[in-house]
């Protein structure tokens, strides 16, 4: 044995390094361990924090202190960064000194070689090579078990054969679904207030006689900024807090609530999302029905049906939501397809987001000829779901940023056309497939008021300076030939105009009331109501009725001669618009549900 | 007990370190509820600079010209390991062990099938450089140009001899690695040869707990075994094993002729060392190793066919290994069992995207599955391919004069060199007059 003070040196040397590394190893693995139970992230300490900031948003020493303790845990992740950073290299040069040390050693005390006595070279080499072939043989056993073991611990749940893909696929595409629906006759859906401002969105009831007698009042159980909707005996709303959102629905007769129903728990929403602006909140947009389900939509982008029983017929996740405002675009229903007009984002390209799958780059052949691709999470959009089951029908990119407007559904040129707005564009999609069939770059500012359908043309307020008039007869891009007539003016920025065919109204944030001539927009009158409106307006025969934010509902004369036929105060503050339905109107407050018409518990009367 | 005590400390110190497991932990962003902050946008480091790449592809050149040229002209083992120095530290630690040719066949391989991939030349010449030089001078590229191999080679300090019937099974090993990833390049999944690499996470000095401790596990495995993961699994030393059954150069032990003395019989740490084989055998059994290889060669094709049969089987599994597969079963298995994600991840991100659009998701996983399919068969059956033709080759009786590596095993390291007298005579070390006598 090499006993040399080298060998001894070197033996010390590696021992030292050895120590080194050992004690280095220990400290970097109590760092990372204590790291893992200090985890920002799911910090008992800060997630109870921002519970209680939950409940109390306007708490700053609650939200200094969070920031603070988030502070501190960045500050101590970046410690621990460098901290590995310096580990892993000094890690490095302890172990290089170990190995150069024991090497030399072990290189001190090489022997020499001393080749022993062999046997017959040729009988060992064939022994060897026997063996060889049997080790094999083990291997390939080995490897076989290996990748038996692989295939049956990862089961698949997709079709093994063609026809199993194909009959998957034909389920995911309706084609072995149950017959489709019938949907309710266009006549029910006018009967009743089966979205945002009425059936086709136009604000205007089909019933005339209406009374401003206070029938009954319920209270509201959750706030939200949806306009309720009306079918039959129902009336809906939509509410919600960050715990939780709900859709109501109350009697029309007596305004008892008869069901809550929440909608939750949708996969794959996450638990925690930016809360809504206060002015928007969780459920601004307003629900939408069939008949048959109502549906809903939230902020955080967790849409549901419920059926009429308040059983949950299906729920799908749309989120995450980019508004930087909160989503207010309300719901539409034509036929058996649900639309929801998803506009959020700075209004990036259309083209998909770099790292999105395979999916955004094949799915216009997938589709079978749509030609579409299917556009990356985050980015605008219009889509169209079946109302019975929630399956994609078709959605299509759009080339706008955030927008709070909503879209309707119109019969016009021949076509079922789909006429949505958002900053420059006004674009109107075939209801059926979503292909698109004009647009025209008329708006200038952000769109939150909705267009209407009347007189034959599409009309829309470019909020705060015109009110335009389009013909909805184009074909692609129609900005310059499109335009039937633009009225110059202080049009509204958050109400949507209504008109009953020859006249059209809109009533500015400030009250301000005008009335134009349909069909070349030539001014007739105006008022001012001096009272802040945020609701937009409805006609009810002869009747405008504009719902002041102060709970004053003021009824004008929709004609040509300016004329206030009377107004009534309710006690509460307005910002959803008025359903007309049944001879009863629904105005949703912000703590009462309040409902006009004949006493509680009486049928309305029918005109 | 002294030595087992060092060698407890020796394991812990290797193993340890693989311990920092959480090398990538994320912190979540803060949220930025009443300001309404817009975090800035995440952006990729620039593409390393076009002229630098050239420079890269200079030095692995100019080393693989250096390294034939200290393995044949100067037959210097001291120069190669400063070489392999150099190469661990510019390819490994500088360039942090990308791009190497281990990894570059899936490059080649995508390129062919996937035409929107264009391979870069860079790429290209790392990928042929190797292997055009293993058709010369054998495999100048492990001796003192793969940093993996120098790391290897560097912690080596008592190496223990693998059996050699052992280490002719384990070398199908290297094959089938190669296939599989392979497969999975060309199927798009991703480069597995890369993802699995044991020795870059050191280079970078992160990664994940996995591949930290197989890293680990190799070094502590080096220190004994002479380049475990070069002989047992690499799969590019597959490739350059097979060119170098052809080179037209090969390594000799002796600069002269061998005098049979075996003193390098025990020189390689590799288990690449080759004893003169008999020619002369017993007749008898020349007619059973007759029909032994008649044997091998007629089950050759049935393993082919039943290995490409068995790898169809795999399919199914393999396919998971696919980002667009993996969320289309995650999209249908939430059908049934609707699945409940605490915070979102990046599963539940992918699920959201295939529940956006589920008609285009399944119609691509049918078409990934059914590229799966064909590339399982093909798997399946280069398995098969190569045990069988391991088998054939091991029923080959092999001639052989003198003591020399085996051409396909050895890394022409020279360590076995010096254990030559004559090429201790030739550097001078042993006088002429001591040269042994030629038998």
């Amino acid at each position: 044995m090499n006993n040399s003070p080298l060998h001894r040196a070197l033996c010390l040397t590696a021992w030292i390094a050895g120590l080194f590394c050992l004690l280095l190893c220990a400290v970097m693995v109590y760092e990372h361990s204590a790291a893992a139970t200090n985890d920002p992230w799911k910090s008992p300490q800060l997630l109870a924090l921002k519970d209680k900031l939950a409940a109390e948003p306007k708490n700053e020493p609650l939200q200094t202190e969070i920031r603070q303790m988030d502070r501190n845990f960045r500050e101590k992740f970046r410690h621990r960064l460098e901290l590995d950073r310096t580990g892993g290299w000094l890690l490095l040069g302890g172990m290089l000194v170990l190995t150069l040390a024991a090497g030399k050693a072990a290189a001190l005390k090489k022997t020499l070689p001393a080749p022993q006595p062999k046997t017959d070279a040729g009988e060992s080499s064939v022994k060897l090579a026997s063996l060889s072939r049997w080790s094999l043989a083990g291997v390939a056993l080995v490897v076989a078990a290996s990748l038996v073991v692989i295939r049956f611990a990862n089961t698949s749940v997709l079709p093994a054969n063609p026809a199993g893909w194909e009959k998957l696929l034909a389920k995911k595409t309706g084609a072995e679904e149950a017959p489709a629906e019938q949907p309710p006759a266009l006549a029910e859906f006018q009967a009743n207030w089966p979205r945002f401002r009425g059936w086709d969105g136009g604000g205007v009831a089909a019933q005339t006689n209406f009374t401003t007698n206070l029938a009954w009042r319920a209270a509201i159980l959750a706030p939200g900024h949806s306009s309720p909707i009306v079918w039959g005996d129902r009336v809906f709303i939509s509410g919600g807090t960050t715990a939780q959102r709900e859709v109501f629905c109350y009697d029309v007769s007596s305004g008892a609530l008869l069901w809550r129903k929440a909608v939750i728990n949708v996969p794959p929403s996450p638990p925690m999302v930016p809360e809504p602006p206060e002015d928007t909140t969780w459920a601004a947009s307003t629900m939408a029905t069939d008949g048959r389900r109502v549906y809903a939509f939230f902020a955080n982008g967790d849409l549901g049906a419920i059926n009429f029983d308040g059983s949950v017929a299906w729920t799908k996740y749309l989120g995450p939501i980019k508004n930087s405002y909160g989503y207010a675009a309300s719901l539409a229903v034509w036929g058996n397809s649900l639309l929801i007009q998803l506009d959020q984002g700075e209004g990036e390209s259309e083209a998909p987001a770099e790292g999105t799958t395979a999916v955004a780059a094949k799915a216009g052949a997938a589709r079978g000829g749509a030609g579409e691709a299917a556009p990356a999470a985050g980015k605008s959009r219009l889509i169209s779901l079946q109302c019975a089951t929630g399956r994609l029908l078709w959605q299509r990119a759009r080339p706008v940023p955030s927008s709070w407007a909503s879209p309707i559904v119109v019969e016009a040129a021949g076509k079922t056309q789909v006429i949505a707005l958002g900053k420059p564009w006004v674009i109107a999609y075939e209801q059926a497939n979503g292909n698109e069939l004009w647009r025209a770059e008329l708006l200038n500012n952000e769109v939150v008021p909705s267009p209407v359908f009347a007189g034959g043309f599409v009309l829309l307020p470019d909020p705060g300076s015109r009110l335009l008039a389009l013909r909805p007869d184009g074909a692609g891009e129609v900005t310059k030939t499109g335009v039937a007539w633009a009225a110059d003016g202080n049009f509204p920025d958050i109400t949507s105009p209504v008109s009953g065919g020859e006249l059209v109204f809109t009533v500015s944030s400030m009250g301000m009331v005008e009335c134009l001539q349909t069909s070349d927009g030539k001014q007739i009158w105006e008022t001012n109501l001096d009272t802040e409106v945020q609701a937009s307006p409805d006609i009810a025969g002869d009747r405008l009725f504009v719902l002041a934010k102060d709970g004053a509902l003021v009824m004008l004369r929709a004609a040509r001669e300016r004329q206030e036929i009377g107004r009534c105060q309710l006690p509460d503050k307005f910002l959803a618009s008025p359903a007309f339905a049944g001879g009863r109107i629904f105005l949703r407050g912000a703590t009462n549900l309040f409902c006009l018409g004949p006493d509680a518990g009486k049928p309305a009367k029918q005109p | 007990m002294l030595r087992r005590l060092k060698f407890i400390i020796a394991l812990a110190v290797i193993l340890l370190p693989a311990l920092l497991a959480c090398a990538e932990q994320r912190f979540p962003p803060p949220d930025f509820e009443e300001t309404h902050h817009v975090l800035p946008s995440t952006t990729t480091p620039a593409a390393r600079q076009i002229w630098l790449q050239y420079a890269d592809t200079g030095v692995f050149l100019a080393a693989l010209a250096t390294a034939v040229w200290l393995i044949y002209k100067k037959r210097s083992r001291s120069r190669l390991v400063w070489l392999s120095l150099f190469s661990l530290a510019y390819f490994g630690f500088y360039r942090k062990g990308c791009i190497c040719p281990i990894g570059s066949p899936q490059n080649i391989v995508l390129g062919l099938v996937n035409p929107g991939y264009a391979v870069p030349v860079t790429v290209l010449i790392f990928c042929f450089a190797p292997i055009v030089v293993a058709l010369f001078a054998g495999r100048a590229f492990c001796a003192g140009v793969c940093p993996q191999g120098a790391l290897q080679d560097f912690v080596l300090i008592k190496p223990v001899a693998v059996p050699p019937w052992l280490e002719q099974a384990l070398s199908v090993v290297p094959f089938i690695f190669l296939g599989a990833g392979l497969i999975y390049a060309g199927a798009g999944t991703g480069f597995v040869i890369c993802r699995y690499d044991p020795f870059v996470p050191f280079f970078r000095l992160s990664g994940g707990s996995f591949i930290l401790t197989m890293g680990a596990a190799f070094l502590l495995l080096g220190m004994f075994v002479g380049r475990p993961y070069c002989r047992f699994l690499c799969p590019y030393g597959g490739l350059l094993r097979l060119a170098s059954l052809a080179s037209k150069w090969r390594v000799r032990v002796t600069p002269d002729t061998c005098t049979q003395c075996r003193l390098c019989e025990q020189s390689c740490p590799f288990g690449a060392m080759r004893e003169p084989a008999s020619a002369a055998r017993n007749p008898a059994s020349l007619g059973a190793a007759r029909r032994r290889l008649g044997w091998m060669l007629a089950l050759l094709p049935v393993l082919v066919v039943a290995g490409a049969w068995a790898g169809s089987k795999l399919s199914p599994a393999a396919a998971q290994l696919h980002p667009d597969v993996a969320a289309a079963e995650r999209y249908v298995r939430q059908l049934t069992v609707p699945a409940q994600y605490g915070l979102m991840t990046p599963e539940a991100l992918s699920l959201q995207r295939a529940a956006g659009d589920p008609e285009a998701i399944l119609k691509l996983a049918a078409d990934l599955r059914h590229r799966f399919d064909l590339a399982c068969w093909l798997f399946g059956g280069w398995i098969g391919l190569v045990i069988g033709v391991k088998l054939v080759s091991l029923s080959v009786p092999a001639s052989r004069t003198d003591y020399e590596p085996d051409r396909g095993a050895c890394f022409s390291c020279a360590r076995c060199f010096t254990a030559c007298p004559n090429e201790r005579v030739r550097l001078g070390r042993l006088p002429a007059a001591d040269k042994p006598a030629t038998p």
